[in-house]
């Protein structure tokens, strides 16, 4: 069962006479119970295709299909499973965090009103703001109010736009671990944006990654991170290591940097050796205190990603 | 369309309203301006001329008060969402565009309910003029035409602000303002120059205080049937430009946008 199929999704805005392409032949499917990564550089093009998908814009070609139908027909049905938080939309300003939550939940038709908005309060430590105001509230609070409005119908499929972003590490924490129990306990689906890296580590299945409107890959993240053969190796020497430098780049290897004691180096693991590296620079002298093998993270990747056009 | 959702838009709506006294405010306040402004002119005007300009001047202002509360109040209500960045909450819920309108015509017409109740008190307390007096069929077929009128205007210049954004909100404001003049609230039509009259008599709010005038004076042009049909004709051609208007915004992305 799948609870996202987009296939061919194409849309285009005209400003100033110019027409930018942000979403360019895109097609994905995230099925159900999977949380689902979109990466990609500033303006690739992934708000635009979640605000599609959230029923904010009319894409020009291209077909959705979510919890299994069309929403411009079945239009009740989706609506009322599906929602979308992001930290850049916040709620009513007017309104308290309670008569937000109130109204969102009264138009999504939920069952125990209160008991949800207090559920969700305590859930993203809110409870004493509850009658704040929201442009009263810190940003980071804000962003937590328009989280609660996400999860105020216990949604099928959740549509997350950096939803996180201004949270401190500590919220943040938690709310990745709200985002993670609420899936495992509802079986939910999720489409989830965001540029901090480690938490598309942590939460996500697959990811797919955008680059000028087009996806340009997607796979999981191992299978992601296995594609970036260059590892870093960061050495500790009871010496300077200057000398040394030569002598690895007549390897062929590059030296990325080197300060006093330390020497870092870059190897690529699908043609270099690390230990017969190491094991040639012991013969050569070499006094090693520590070594040290970098794999990529997350980040290297979105950098390998998004620098290999330029 | 589901109930539960417009009644859920009806809470915000009041949330609104007990949180931004403004908002409560400007039911009361530029309304009581007006009947003081003119039950004090015609007061005046009374002493030195035949005409009993006071029941037509009161009657002016507080049948006025639906065309501007109707057209305005739907104007003001989505900007208010504009400005707090809402219509992005709101137009991905289940949320139709029509449950939207309604819940604010709905509250408009409670709006304009509270002002009208007002209004007429207080012209009966300071001018002894009580509304009432006048036929109840001319009253009921005069607040359905207003009301509805207000609503076309409301739809127009919705419509134009799903188009061009909140830069044309000056729009909200004054449209009301500019179709006042030639209405021919407080003069009749033959007071016009020549080249507005053409304009005065396609607008249905001048056939409808025309008939107000004929009623209290014996003498005017209004035709309320007119008035009628040429309002349920603005109506269609306004929603249809609001529906287009709001397709429009959902291809330029104006729900999502972040200005
Ligand atoms: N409503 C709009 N009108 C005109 N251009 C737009 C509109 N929305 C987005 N764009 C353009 O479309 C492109 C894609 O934007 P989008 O917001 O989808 O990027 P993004 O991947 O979400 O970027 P970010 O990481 O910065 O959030 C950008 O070039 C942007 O300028
Ligand atoms: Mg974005």
């Amino acid at each position: 069962m799948k609870d996202i199929v987009v296939k061919g999704l194409c849309k285009s805005f005209k400003s100033r006479g110019k027409t930018i392409t942000a979403v360019d032949d895109v097609s994905f499917y995230v099925t159900k119970g999977e949380i689902f990564g979109f990466l990609g550089a500033n303006g690739a093009g992934k708000s635009t295709t979640i605000n599609i998908l959230a029923g904010l814009l009319t894409q020009d070609k291209g077909t959705v299909k979510l919890c299994g139908k069309d929403p411009y027909k079945d239009w009740e049905y989706v609506k009322n499973r599906m929602n979308v938080s992001t930290a850049y939309f916040p709620l009513s300003d007017v309104l308290t965090v309670r008569q937000n939550l109130r109204v969102y939940a009264k138009i999504y038709g939920v069952k125990d009103v209160e008991a949800k908005i207090n559920q969700l309060l305590e859930d993203f430590e809110l409870t004493a703001l509850g009658d704040k105001r929201v442009n009263r509230l810190s940003s980071g609070e804000r962003t937590r109010t328009a989280l609660c409005k996400g999860f105020i119908n216990d949604p099928q499929l959740l549509l997350l736009d950096e939803c996180t972003v201004g949270l401190d590490p500590d919220i943040a924490e938690k709310t990745r671990r709200l985002i993670k129990e609420y899936q495992k306990r509802t079986n939910c689906t999720i489409l989830f944006t965001s540029h901090y890296m480690h938490e598309v580590e942590e939460l996500c299945d697959r990811v797919a990654f955008m680059e000028e409107g087009k996806i340009v890959t997607i796979a999981t993240v191992d299978e992601l991170k296995k594609r970036v053969t260059k590892h870093k190796v960061e050495l500790t020497l009871a010496e300077n290591g200057d000398d040394l430098k030569d002598l690895l780049k007549e390897e062929g290897l590059t030296v990325l940097a080197g300060r006093d004691n330390t020497l870092i180096f870059e190897v690529d693991v699908a043609s270099d050796d690390v230990n017969t590296i190491v094991q040639q620079l012991v013969k050569q002298g070499l006094n090693l205190k520590d070594i040290h093998i970098k794999k990529p993270t997350l980040d290297d990747i979105f950098i390998h990603f998004a620098r290999r056009k330029k | 369309m589901k109930f539960y959702r417009i009644t859920a838009l009806l809470l915000k709506y009041y949330y609104i309203s007990i949180n931004r006294v403004d908002r409560l405010f400007d039911i009361l306040y530029w309304p009581i301006l007006d009947v003081l402004l003119w039950g004090f002119t015609s007061a005046f005007i009374k002493d030195i001329s035949e005409v009993n300009i006071l029941s037509m001047a009161l009657g002016g202002v507080i049948l006025w008060l639906f065309v501007w509360r109707s057209g305005q109040d739907i104007a003001v209500f989505i900007l208010e969402d504009f400005w707090s960045r809402n219509l992005y909450h709101l137009f991905s819920s289940p949320v139709r565009l029509t449950e939207h309108i309604l819940s604010i015509l709905i509250w408009g017409v409670i709006r304009a309910t509270v002002s009208f109740i007002f209004l007429s008190l207080l012209a009966y307390g300071l001018y002894a003029f009580n509304i009432l007096t006048l036929p109840i069929l001319f009253m009921a077929s005069a607040i359905a035409i207003l009301l509805l009128f207000g609503w076309a205007m409301g739809f127009f210049i919705t419509g134009c602000i799903f188009r061009y954004g909140q830069r044309i909100q000056v729009l909200a404001w004054s449209v009301v303002w500019v179709i006042q003049p030639f209405s021919c609230v407080f003069y009749p039509l033959s007071a016009l120059p020549a080249w507005a009259q053409p304009i005065a008599k396609i607008l249905p709010t001048t056939h409808v205080f025309e008939t107000l005038r004929s009623i209290l004076f014996g003498y005017g042009e209004g035709n309320l049937l007119y008035a009628l049909v040429a309002t349920l004709v603005f109506m269609a051609v306004t929603s249809l430009f609001l529906l287009q208007s709001f397709k429009h915004a959902k291809r330029s992305g104006m729900f999502a946008r972040h200005d």
